[in-house]
This record gives structure tokens, sequence and C-alpha cells, in this order.
């Protein structure tokens, strides 16, 4: 963490996201907040990791739309703040996010919006400089960690100067790129501060917010007059051809540009394609005989383009997507070969893989992502399934974002759906009142579950919509790197928090039967599935299913780190009939296969939860050394 | 043995299986480079690869700008598992080099067909002819197990002349003393190196 706070002037490895959060506490920011999700979670866990330190307020929100509310608190009271999501946690916040634009703030207010272009870690690739279009909300779009640091701490200027907030979209390969990053100086953050109430500007009732509303709009003029001047936008070379290139596809375009040693090219350099910088496009457009817009996911910078020549009576055409494409992220090869069919030098790369590398290739397996040797998911997965068929049941498994979305992988394919953020509970609801012979069970993990599961909980109480909600609760933000989350018992900066019991949270909204057990325990689990179960089917009812176990991942570091033995297990050769229960249906990726069939434990992996011993049908695999006792004390 | 050539840049991949420290690798590479007085990039594609995925990540180091390696157009190929090794060679430009760990791991999931160790290097060696396999299973696990396969791999890099004008070595073995377990992840540093040293996997 001291690279974060590397004196002024030096040169140092940062990720993107790093240097952003880098950027801002070099803006003096009092309060960043966040709910996790890849690509954004390093830029707040950055701050956290150095809060106590600088004496700033950090945390993890319980949502994306709690994170930002309370950012926008923290600047109408004087303090800088950030709120960072990736880009489909501003939907989440989208109704805030539309509103601030009308009250404005006081204090520098940046939100990012982690893209996610080729959805590397996403259910979509929307693109949310759209949102700055639909709120008015200036776009800054860096193409390097270098950038994305400036651009932090000139974004909180600019927001303070027009009192406005500025929305900042790191693509993946920027937020996730490690890069050198020059620093600047450090400066005093201000964490207190004071409200001073403006009722005529902060309470949008119809009547303050038609105010408000020609309000903005006056501003948007200006905020469109002032982006030409931001650092981030510039006119490189000249020549009767003009490129535009926003955001990271700078960087792809100009290296292009470079390798084709064509000179004879204006670049437009764009760090803010919205709003368009009105009269530096002008001076970009001018005398050009031919344009093409570079830019990723949607044409948002092309559309502005093609409205603002035509207003100003240029007749120039202006290409974009019909020679770069809308799917994915930018690559070389892409950025090549438009830019070289645009110039009518055909589609060609100067790259080529060799043959034997593309046409001879053995066949490879697969290897997705996995649930980890340990994890208690894969142990609830296996359970869940023998319980639904015990009961001849016929499921519907809505899932959810997190780790168990691995569900969906063989063997287990338990996941039917998986939409967004609380949208197993969410659907679950409309499968539960429309279903007949089918059973919703809707799986969502701990943290999901206080971001967006639990009004959808309250609603099926609410509509008695029969349903199992099981929530497989591994007592932390899992999926993106194990942060704390409400129900934890810690805060984003380690201090001890209240834990909320999911269980007592669904007792208290009305959940009838609630049944808690230990995924590790797979006899005591079962049991207390089929209860949940019969009891949905008899009553007509929800009930809610609480797997608590701790993340194998978190808690095999944590020995490691502290020389702490696991349990050791083994599989007994005699015994063991090569039935593959164990790799092909329980698939832990700590058991691996001999040349007979026959399963053998990979100590390097193994976890000691001991899960495969209950499960073997041969009672082959056994228990060979304990662990230490301080093991059984790190679960949580 | 002539003037030794000094790279522009340097293009490479590094693939493997989540959890084998690909990125750690990487980063320290190219925080090593940046220490050294070059440009470096590392494009990182995680989120899901902790949990056992492919994983592949972008290093380019000198006179570059974007952070991704184009298909065909890398000079290396850092291979920390053979099944992944041979997954990325498309990215190898033409006689480009191919150094990868004999590391050979069965994906977590059901019924899987696993392709033969030979089967693996013969395609490689279809690809370039500079291919150079490296007993890395081993000399991690007489250093104290495969979560030392990275710094291993990182020694025969050090040793390919690759580096060269580039990467200061000596900041290098700093930074990987600097890790945790430093001694050990040194003492695979230098298995690696020793066997690839004296231009017993030339890359040039």
């Amino acid at each position: 963490m001291s690279r974060i706070l590397g004196k002024e002037g030096s040169e140092v490895l940062l990720l993107g996201n790093e240097a952003i959060a880098r950027g801002a506490i070099e803006a003096g920011i009092g309060f960043a907040s966040a709910y996790p999700g890849t690509p954004s979670t390093e830029i707040v866990e950055t701050l956290a990791g150095v809060a106590k330190k600088l004496g700033i307020y950090v945390e993890w929100s319980a949502n994306e739309k709690v994170a930002l509310e309370a950012a926008y608190a923290a600047s109408l009271s004087g303090v800088r703040a950030l709120a960072a999501m990736k880009h489909v946690g501003l939907n989440v916040a989208a109704d805030a996010f539309m509103s601030i634009a009308y009250t404005g703030v006081r204090s520098g207010l940046l939100i990012i919006s982690a893209e996610d272009p080729s959805m590397w870690s996403s259910q979509n690739e929307q693109d949310n400089r759209y949102y700055g279009l639909l709120a008015k909300v200036p776009v800054f779009e860096p193409y390097t960690p270098q950038e994305a640091k400036d651009m932090a701490l000139y974004a909180f200027d600019f927001s303070e100067k027009f009192e406005h907030p500025v929305l900042m979209t790191p693509t993946t390969r920027v937020s996730h790129t490690r890069g050198p990053v020059r620093l600047g100086r450090l400066r005093n953050p201000t964490r207190k501060g004071f409200f001073k109430r403006d009722i005529e500007r902060f309470t949008l009732i119809p009547a303050h917010a038609r105010v408000r509303r020609k309000i903005l709009v006056e501003k948007w003029e200006r905020i469109t007059d002032a982006v030409s001047d931001v650092p981030f936008n510039r006119i490189e070379g000249d020549g009767k051809t003009l490129i535009v290139a926003s955001g990271i596809s700078y960087a792809y375009v100009r290296e292009v540009l470079n390798l084709m040693k064509l000179n004879d090219v204006r670049l437009l350099k764009l760090g803010t394609p919205v709003p368009l910088p009105r009269g530096l496009a002008l001076k970009a457009l001018d005398g050009v005989e031919r344009v093409l817009v570079v830019e990723e996911l949607e044409p948002v910078v092309e559309m502005q383009l093609k409205a603002l020549a035509n207003e100003e009576g240029f007749s120039v055409k202006v290409h974009g997507k019909d020679y770069v494409g809308y799917e994915g992220e930018m690559t070389l090869e892409r950025a090549y070969s438009a830019i070289s069919e645009f110039l009518g030098l055909g589609r060609g790369t100067p790259w080529k893989p060799s043959k034997a590398s593309l046409e001879e290739v053995p066949e490879l397996p697969p290897r997705p992502p996995a649930m980890c040797p340990g994890c208690p998911h894969r142990a609830t997965f296996y359970v869940l399934r023998r319980a639904v068929n015990s009961l001849r049941l016929k499921p519907v498994y809505s899932g959810d974002i997190g780790c168990y979305a691995l569900g969906v992988m063989p063997p287990f394919q338990q996941q039917d759906i998986i939409l967004e953020m609380g949208g197993s509970v969410g659907t679950a609801n409309g499968f539960g009142q429309v279903l007949e012979g089918q059973i919703p069970i809707a799986i969502i993990g701990d943290s999901t579950f206080f971001h967006a599961g639990l009004p959808a909980l309250v609603n099926a109480v609410y509509n008695r919509s029969p349903m199992l909600v099981l929530v497989m609760d591994n007592r932390v933000t899992a999926m993106t790197g194990e942060q704390p989350d409400p129900g934890t018992g810690l805060n984003a900066v380690g201090e001890p928090a209240p834990a909320i019991k999911i269980e007592e949270v669904a007792k208290g909204i009305g959940v009838e039967k609630v049944v808690v057990f230990d995924p590790y325990d797979t006899k005591e689990a079962f049991k207390a599935l089929r209860e949940a179960l019969e009891y949905i089917i008899k009553e007509r009812k929800p009930a809610v299913a609480v797997a608590k176990r701790a993340c194998a991942l978190l808690i095999d570091r944590m020995a490691r780190r502290r020389g702490i033995r696991t349990p050791k297990y083994q599989v007994k050769l005699d015994a063991c009939t090569a039935c593959g229960v164990c790799y092909n249906a329980f698939t832990c990726p700590a058991i691996s296969v001999r040349d007979d069939g026959k399963a053998y434990i990979l100590e390097d992996l193994c976890t000691g939860c001991g899960v495969c011993a209950q499960i073997c049908p041969f009672n082959a695999i056994v228990k060979v050394e304990e662990g230490d006792k301080e093991w059984e004390d790190l679960w949580f | 043995m002539g003037r030794p050539m000094v790279l522009k840049s340097l293009n490479m991949v590094v693939s493997g299986v989540g959890g084998q420290g690909l990125i750690t690798l990487a980063s320290l590479l190219a925080g090593s480079a940046v220490e050294s007085g070059t440009k470096a990039l590392v494009a990182e594609t995680h989120g899901l690869s902790q949990r056992g995925g492919s994983v592949e990540v972008h290093v380019r180091l000198g006179d570059v700008i974007a952070p991704l390696v184009p298909k065909g157009g890398a000079d290396l190929i850092l291979g920390l598992e053979l099944i992944e090794t041979s997954r990325t060679a498309y990215y190898l430009k033409e006689n480009g080099c191919i150094l990868t760990s004999d590391m050979l791991l069965r994906p977590g999931i059901p019924n899987v067909k696993m392709p033969k160790r030979e089967e693996l290097i013969n395609f490689l060696k279809k690809v370039t002819d500079k291919v150079y396999v490296v007993p890395a299973s081993e000399m991690a696990e007489k250093v104290g197990g495969s979560i030392f396969i990275n710094s291993v791999m990182l020694g025969a890099l050090a040793a390919t002349g690759l580096l060269n004008g580039l990467v200061d070595i000596n900041i290098l073995e700093k930074n990987v003393r600097g890790l945790r377990m430093g001694e050990k992840n040194l003492e695979a540093f230098k298995l690696g190196f020793d066997y690839c040293s004296r231009g017993r996997c030339s890359c040039r």
C-alpha cells in the first residue's frame, strides 16, 4: 500500500484502479463509498487500505444506490467524495444519479463507473457514457493508469467549479492494466463538513425541480463550452483525414498510426466523450475530407459528431461503427483493420499467428472458472440436488450474481436464470405465482441478499409467493475478493461492525420457516433443506434456508499465512472403486484421477473441508491427520 | 556470441491457471521494468481467474502504448501450465519463443479427456522451433511446492536474454526476494535461471 502514498514526482507501477484512488487522494477526498464489482473494486479497496492513515472515511455500502446517495451527502456538506461501482451498478444508482444532476453538488463529487467491454466479468456491456447524455453529467474516459490518476484529480476541481457531478468511465483495460504513474502532490483531506440548507435547491418537489431543470440546461451549455479546454482532449498531427478516438481507443489508434507511419492524419484524442467538446471538434472537422470515429461499445461520440457536423453544415461523412463494429473491447488488430479499410488499404493486419497454432491445436479440455477447493457452495449444490430429488420436485433455479453463479457449470447446472443483482428472489416471486408442478428455488449470496434481495423477499412474504430462498452465506462478498459485507462483522477498514444475521432479518419480515445449516455437514444440510421444501409444498408460502460457512479461499489463505495446519485427507486405494463421484459429480479441484480411474487428493490444493469423505459411497476418503485446533476457530 | 541485441519492445503473453501466481509474476516483472526506467504495461483479466480458470496476462515492455498484445504479435509465450500454453500459442509471432513449465493440471470439470504431455509439446514444436520446456514442477517441489512455479519460470525468462536492455536483472532479483517467502522464491528463481542460462533457452 505504500506505493499509493508514494512521494510526489516518483514513478511507480500502479493498477488503473489504484491510480484513480491516488488521484482522489491528491484531490483531498474525505469520503469514499462503493459496492464491490469487477472491474471497479480496487478503487475503494485501495482507499480502505490507507483510510486510517489518511484520516478519511471509506465504506463498503449495501448497494450502489446507497453508495452514491451517501457520497452526495458528503459533497453537499463540503467534503470531497467519490462513489465507485461497476457499470451495471450505475443502473442500481440511476435514480439518485438522474436527480443529483438537477440539484448539482457542492464539494467535488466523482462517480466512477468501471465499464466492461467484452464482458470479462459481467452480464452485459452497456455503455454508461449514455448515462452522461441522459442525465447531463460530463463523462471523463481515461486511456492509461496515468491519465486515470490525472483525470480523477482534475475531475474534482471541474465538479466543484460547475457545482455538478462528474462521471468517469474507465474500461477494464484501464482499470485492470498496470502501468507507470508519475505521482503528484498529496493534499490534506477534509473529512468533516457542515450542511447549509437550501430548500429550493435540494428538495426536488415539482415546483423546485422545474426551476432546477432550467438551470441544468443552462449549465450543460457552459460545460459543453468548457470541455474544449480540458487537457485530456487534444488534436495531434494534421491532414485531410480525421480520426477521432475516445478513451482507451486512443492508445490503440495512436500505436496503429505510428506503426503505419501515417503522418498525414489529424487525430482528435478525446478524454471527455460527453459532452463532445464543441469548439475543439469544430476545429478538428475544419477542412477534412473523411472522418472515422474509433470508440468501444456504442457510437456515443460518433452520434454527437454527426449531429454537430450536420448542424454546422459540414458535408463530410462521419464513419465509425460501420468500420469499427460494436461488440467487445478494442484491440490492436481491430483498430488496425478498421483504419486500414477506412483508408482503402484493405482489412489486413501485420500480425500473423503461425498456421500450426491455428490449425493443428490438439483437443484441449476447457478450463472454466470453478468453485474453489473446499467451497461451501459446492457442498450446498450437491446436497440441494439430492434433497430436491428425494421429494421428486421439479425445481426452477433462479440464480444470482456471485460465486454461486458457477453452479451453472456442469455437473451442477443448478441455475436456470441469472439476470442481475437480486434477480433470483425477484423472478421467484413471479414463478411462485404462476408455476404449477414446479417449485422456484432462488439462490443468492449474503452480500447480494443485502444488496437487492431484501425488497424481493419482502414482496414474497407480502404476496405469499411460494419459493425457497436459499442464501449461500459465505460471510463475505467473495467473487470480488472477499470484501466484508453487512453480515460479516467487519467494516471496510477492518474494524468490528455489527453483523446482521440473515436468518433474523428473514424472521423479522415475517418468513415463518427459516432454517440454518452448515454445508460442511451434509446430513444436517439435507435434513434442513428437505424440511424447508416440505413446508413450502404444504403451506404455499416462502421459506428461507441459510447455508452458513465462510469462503474457503479466505480461510485457507488465513491458515497458510498464520502457519496453521489444516486437516489432511487421503484416498484409500484398496477401498476406492473408481466410481468417480468425487471427481465427476462433486468435482472438487483438489481431487484428481489416476490412470486406473481411482481418485487421489492434491495436498497443495486441499483445504481439509472433509465433504468428499462424507459423500464417498465407499468410505474410501479418510482423514489421516487432524488440523490444528486454531483452524476451527478461523471459521466465522 | 555476437553483440547482444536489445529489443525496442517486448510483447509477451503469460498464461496458466488461476491461482498459479501469474499476476504476481507479471506485476513483479513490470514493476522491475519501471524501476529499470522502462515503460511497462500489464493487462490482466481477473475477477473470475482466481477460481481456477484459464488466465492470460499480457505484458508489454518498452516502446508501447496500448495494453493488449495482438494475436500473432507476441515475442514470447511464458506458460505456467502446458494446456494453457497450448491454448495461447496463437498469440505467438512467427519464429517467436515459447518458454513453458512442464506442469499439467486437470481442469475441475466432469469427465475430462486429458491430452498427453508429448502431444502438447509436439504441437508447440510445430508452432515454433524455439520451444523450451522447463522441468518447473520438480524444481518448485524441491523448493517447497507448486506455488513456486511462477518464480522458477521468471528465473527461466531472465536467463533467455529477452529482458536485456529492458529490465535490470539485479532489480528483478531484489524484487523476487521482496516477495512473501522471499528466500524460497529467490531459490526457485535461481533454479529456473540456471536451467536456462548459457544459451540453453535461446530466444534470440
